[in-house]
């Protein structure tokens, strides 16, 4: 529908372009893949990374637009290479096979349900929705500005048995 | 052991091995790359991004020292705030840090990849020595202020880690050529390769020459106009058995020759070798990490080569020291951190200008340190550590001498502390208090060196040393400030006091002889207190970008320097006189596509420095103002970077520091990588 590309276009391009709070940036990839590097044993090899979104919220959508674009048809994450799949927060049962989830903003109460999915499955969670990492449902949370900030829920990554080296989580926000 | 046995035993050692990359368990540019800056260990031994730690830190970065014109480290460090950098000689270069400047600095300790590369039997760093190229640092942390609490003795102003790029898994060769002016040649070459999936190898090898500065007439001159050369082999193996654990073996051998200002101020031509191994093992564990570490270096010096000198002959010593230390990180629930270590040193010093022929130290101590983060916005860090060092000596005392074989049964503990408050005023600014004790354990030679200079009146006449000599205490105080204004201007500040009690110096031209009748009558002028000294001062540093393609750094440094000593006539020692008060440093660099360019001005206020001009007397010798440009200018030709760099192209004769003037070098070359 053209009016909904229209949407998604304008949401991207306020994502993209304009300094907006934490809770809505879009995630930074480069910072995102290099932190799953720090996973222990770190990954290798190919890893299916899902991009997690909420089909009903434009915005969510237009960040998935964003990483996917961002991420091209591979990328790379310290010895791994990431490849992505889209993954509506309506059917987490395609969570399956993945290793890393990106996960958008906005996906609301589709938190805890993916919280609960990636723990079973130890996916390793990122977002840069806070709020996600606070609740306990994402695993980290990766804020921009000026300086980079990384927050990490311990109760999530016990929750999904992940665990990061000890010269990174002393360089973070643990919560 | 020769030294071409040596060297074929480091190569041999090095194709089975490796060298130095100790602290190479924190991945220092995944880390950068993920945080977005510069990661450092060297404040507390825990990793920290620079913009929190707890001390005044420098770090020179990748890509800086690739585009910088240095040629090496103390190039690298002399535009940066609060450093200064006195190249004496061609070779020789000293590096003061907030003040105390002078030939042989031992107030400045030197790692790479946390292995110590100062020397202790002088208490010193030969920068010729490092066995390390410019080409294969990953960074230099540059701590301001005591770090005893952290790296034990002789970190009594500041602390320099270099860091080495880690091997790769990729094949790889790097290297760089380069020719230039005043007998210039410089060649190094490195490779890196994975030997199955565990395990990683880089070795490395260099050689390097240059023409000695012409130099004012005699004494300075004196014969002994030496070429500076220089050479090294290295290796390192990284070895990882699993994901959690890291094994690093390290091994290298360097050798180089030059003229040097000795402590004394008189020019002698000294060749030094150094053979050094060690291994490394980190655990990863659910509560933090563990690290052993033990490393030797077996160091060859000879002073005076060639016997023209104010020594007379040529002095051999032979100076052996074995380090082993464990530490442990501990994560304290979610966000504070504890760090407790344990180490023993032994020290051992043999050769003929000794009160005997061996005489050494051994050191056993304990650590602790608290990182404690309370709130959000508040850090609170303390460190400390206590030493407790054992001197003794072996052998038959030299007659006659100066001491007793008694005075070296002797022990003494000292402990130094580092305390810091670090307070986020904003999600752009840190405001930094901290203040520390720490101290310079005197060195084997203030401690014992014997050395004959001639009769007066049918006396012999000794310089020698005292080992009733204590560790030099050194406090130190700060207030700094830091603010991003933006992505394109950043700001730091600091505000430093810094008093140093009971300064050993060398013995002047006036030494204060005394008769001595220890195996025989003499006249001994001793290594002695020489009293205290103080440097109070103000840094600010700023960087930005313009553009997307262009970089800028600026800095300003002020030291109010006071000495309440021995007149240098006595105790060669004048910090006041040779610090400068005023430095500043302006660089600009381009990066383009294929071309890239720094150019770098760099004033210095007028000094004086000590030298000799009619033996025996000192005096202190007009250094003046300086305004010197650096450039570097390359273009990037495939795997192929193609440069020309020039140094003090200005020809300000002030621009090393030095009584001897500064001269203007320019070089080119290429570097490679496939």
């Amino acid at each position: 529908m053209p009016g909904s590309r229209l949407s998604r276009a304008l949401v991207v391009g306020a994502i993209a372009l304009t300094p907006t709070p934490a809770s809505a940036e879009a995630l930074n990839l480069p910072v995102a893949a290099r932190v799953i590097s720090f996973v222990q044993p770190p990954p290798s090899g190919t890893v299916v990374a899902a991009i997690v979104y909420d089909p009903r919220n434009p915005a969510s959508e237009a960040e998935a637009d964003a990483i996917e674009r961002g991420a091209g048809t591979a990328f790379a994450a310290g010895k791994a290479t990431l490849k992505f799949k889209r993954v509506p927060v309506t059917a987490l049962g395609g969570l399956a096979g993945s290793q890393v989830a990106f996960v958008t903003a906005g996906l609301r109460e589709g938190q805890v349900q993916l919280g609960a999915a990636a723990a079973r499955q130890s996916i390793l969670t990122i977002t840069a929705d806070v709020t996600c990492v606070q609740a306990g449902n994402c695993a980290v949370a990766i804020s921009g500005g000026q300086r980079v900030q990384i927050t990490v829920s311990r109760a999530a990554c016990k929750a999904g048995n992940l665990r990061f080296g000890s010269a990174f989580l002393m360089l973070v926000k643990e919560i | 052991m020769s030294a071409r046995f040596r060297l074929a035993a480091a190569s041999l050692l090095g194709s089975l091995l490796s060298t130095g990359a100790m602290a190479q368990a924190v991945d220092y540019a995944a880390l950068e790359e993920t945080v977005g800056e510069p990661v450092t260990t060297s404040v507390t031994g825990k990793p920290q991004r620079a913009s929190e730690t707890p001390a005044a830190v420098e770090i020179i970065t990748l890509n800086e020292i690739r585009m910088s014109p240095a040629v090496d480290v103390p190039g690298l460090l002399k535009s940066y705030a609060g450093i200064d950098v006195n190249r004496w000689t061609e070779g020789q270069s000293d590096v003061a840090v907030r003040g105390g400047v002078r030939t042989y600095n031992p107030r400045l300790l030197v790692l790479v990849n946390g292995r110590q590369v100062y020397l202790d039997h002088y208490g010193m760093t030969d920068w010729n020595l490092l066995g390390v190229e410019v080409g294969e640092i990953q960074q230099i942390e540059v701590v301001r202020g005591p770090a005893t609490a952290l790296f034990g003795f002789n970190a009594a102003s500041a602390v320099i880690n270099i860091i080495t790029i880690a091997p790769d898994e990729k094949p790889r060769i790097s290297g760089t050529a380069e020719t230039g002016s005043l007998g210039h040649s410089r060649l190094n070459l490195a490779a890196t390769t994975a030997l199955g999936k565990a395990v990683r190898l880089r070795l490395s090898g260099g050689h390097g020459r240059d023409d000695e500065r012409a130099t004012p007439a005699s004494p300075q001159q004196s014969g002994q106009l030496a070429n500076v050369s220089h050479d090294h082999v290295s290796g390192i193996v990284d070895i990882e058995p699993d994901a959690r654990t890291r094994i690093t073996l390290n091994t290298g051998y360097a050798r180089n020759e030059q003229l040097e200002l000795l402590p004394s101020q008189y020019p002698t031509k000294q060749r030094f070798s150094i053979t050094r191994a060690g291994v490394r093992v980190d655990r990863d564990t659910s509560w933090g990490s563990i690290t052993a570490n033990g490393y030797a270096n077996w160091l060859d010096s000879a002073y005076g080569v060639g016997g023209n000198s104010v020594l007379g002959t040529e002095y051999d010593m032979k100076n052996r020291i074995a380090v082993l230390q464990g530490s442990s990180l501990i994560r304290l629930g979610l966000n504070d951190v504890a760090r407790i270590g344990v180490e023993y040193r032994s020290n051992v010093l043999r050769g003929d200008a000794l009160f005997s022929p061996r005489v050494g130290y051994s050191v056993i101590s304990g650590s602790a340190m608290l990182d404690l983060h309370p709130s959000d916005r508040v850090g609170l860090t303390f460190a400390g550590r206590v030493d407790r060092l054992g001197l003794s000596q072996s052998g038959t005392p030299l007659a006659p001498a100066a001491s007793n074989a008694s005075d070296f049964d002797r022990d003494f503990v000292r402990g130094s502390f580092n305390a810091a408050v670090l307070l986020e005023l904003g999600p752009s600014s840190q405001l930094r208090i901290n203040g520390g004790l720490g101290y310079q354990v005197p060195s084997l030679i203030d401690f014992s060196t014997r050395i004959p200079s001639g009769t007066l009146n049918g006396l012999p006449i000794l310089f020698a040393g005292d080992p009733s000599l204590n560790p030099v205490a050194a406090w130190s105080g700060e207030i700094g400030l830091s603010h991003r204004f933006s992505d394109r201007l950043s700001v730091t500040g600091s505000l430093f006091y810094n008093a140093t009690t009971d300064a050993i110096g060398t013995p002047g031209d006036l030494a204060n002889f005394q008769l001595s009748f220890v195996g025989g009558p003499a006249l001994v002028g001793r290594f002695g207190v020489s009293g205290d000294f103080r440097a109070m001062g103000l840094e600010v540093s700023a960087r930005g970008t313009l553009g997307r393609d262009f970089k800028w750094r600026a800095n300003y440094s002020f030291t109010d320097s006071e000495d309440r000593l021995l007149s240098y006539h006595r105790i060669a020692l004048a910090p006041e006189a040779t610090t400068a008060r005023h430095k500043a440093n302006f660089e600009l660099s381009y990066r383009g596509k294929r071309w890239f360019a720094t150019g770098l001005m760099r004033y210095t206020s007028p000094t004086q420095q000590l030298g000799v001009v009619n033996v025996p007397q000192l005096v202190l010798l007009p250094v003046h103002a300086a305004l010197a440009w650096d450039q570097k200018l390359g273009i990037r030709i495939g795997k192929a970077v193609v440069f020309v760099a020039g140094d003090n192209l200005t020809k300000a004769s002030g621009a090393s520091g030095s009584p001897i003037p500064a001269d203007r070098r320019v070089r080119a070359g290429i570097t490679f990588w496939l």
